[in-house]
């Protein structure tokens, strides 16, 4: 299974949900597929999950979608345990697990290469609905009832190691005009202001 | 920290219009947890690790409420990537309370704490990250109003250090 081939199927998916992602391959290809301005693409290893979090907490009537790697997720574990008991019902985290540290460009294998099964972990910090889905068929079925269900999911997608990204275009938006373009966007769908301070 | 200056640091958040805390617990400031947690205006989460504190709080923050960050100063070194990475690069408002333990005016001050402390102004200002140090309850609330102006103006973290009184 490719993360491309998900990311094309999950994109048309996307209406209201706000989507936050981490570093890696995948902030490009998603960056590239959809442009949805309830994008969030924090770039950085290790806080995609927990600004998910904040995010889903605040507004318990979006969906909340976070796109976290395996590289990015053994770094902050101890999101796992808090997620389990905040066990927000909007919130679905796919960790897209290609085993290696790809962005090295010496395929160092992470940790999911070895013995650490994620879903495992975060079923043991009480996730109740953590999963992993090794084919694109199992993609489809678990994200599509997660997206139209109201409970924590938690889907680890394996998927193959792919440089494709590489050959996707960089977007050229800085972060600041990231944020801004999402928080414009949210105080637009729910009718308040976000960003405060008098000019 | 006596009870009534644990409640005026609560009431000055609230008047500053902090409507969510994310936090480690630690000895300095622990009064305020029930008080924050008894006060239904405020949004709650108790974390594992403050780098996930400053990323929840910051997700927080873009979704629409004004989120604070509560740890000890050694928080301020855990998060250190967290706060650069979100609070800096991207931009987002929060206020940090950080119980400023190993300072001079640290009444629990020994050897354990000393030598972080010491250091924790250094990294703050490495960071770039505005920041208040209080000793006494003198001017609290006008104080954390104007910090909370700083962070929404700014975009991007300001700390509150709590140090002395607040220490006891």
């Amino acid at each position: 299974m490719k993360r491309f081939e998900c990311f094309e199927f999950l994109a048309p998916m996307i209406t209201s949900q706000l989507v936050v992602g981490s570093l890696s391959g995948q902030r490009v290809e998603w960056g590239h597929i959809c442009k949805h301005e309830g994008n969030l693409l924090v770039a950085a290893m290790g806080a995609a999950l927990g600004v998910a979090v904040g995010l889903s907490l605040v507004l318990p009537h979006r969906k909340v979608i976070a796109l976290e790697s395996d590289g990015s997720l053994l770094l902050s574990l101890y999101n796992l345990p808090t997620l389990g008991n905040l066990n927000p019902g909007n919130l679905v985290v796919l960790v897209f697990d290609n085993e290696v540290y790809s962005g090295t460009r010496i395929s160092e294998p992470s940790a999911t290469a070895g013995k650490t099964d994620l879903a495992g972990v975060a079923r043991s910090c009480g996730i109740e609905r953590a999963t992993t889905v090794r084919d694109l068929q199992s993609f489809k079925r678990e994200t599509t009832q997660a997206l139209n269900e109201n409970a924590l999911s938690f889907i680890v997608c394996k998927v193959d190691q792919t440089t494709g990204h590489r050959e996707v275009q960089r977007p050229t938006e800085d972060l600041w005009e990231h944020k801004y373009r999402f928080v414009r966007y949210l105080e637009k769908t729910e009718g308040k202001p976000i960003f405060l301070g008098r000019g | 920290m006596e009870p009534e200056l644990a409640k005026r640091l609560v009431d000055g958040l609230k008047e500053a219009g902090i409507s969510f805390v994310s936090y480690l617990p630690e000895t300095r400031l622990s009064q305020i947890v029930p008080l924050l947690r008894a006060d239904s205006s405020f949004m709650v989460v108790s974390v594992a690790n403050e780098s996930e504190a400053v990323s929840i709080s910051a997700g927080a923050s873009l979704a629409g409420r004004p989120a604070a960050v509560y740890f000890e100063g050694s928080g301020v070194y855990v998060s250190s990537y967290n706060l650069l990475v979100l609070g800096k690069r991207l931009g987002v408002p929060m206020l940090l309370i950080v119980a400023y333990y190993g300072s001079i005016r640290d009444k629990r001050n020994s050897f354990l704490y000393a030598f972080p402390g010491i250091h924790l102004i250094p990294i703050l200002e490495s960071l770039q990250i505005q920041y208040e140090v209080f000793e006494n309850g003198e001017c609290l609330e006008d104080k954390m109003k104007g910090a909370v102006k700083m962070m929404h103006a700014i975009k991007q973290p300001v700390a509150l250090l709590f140090t002395g009184e607040f220490t006891i």
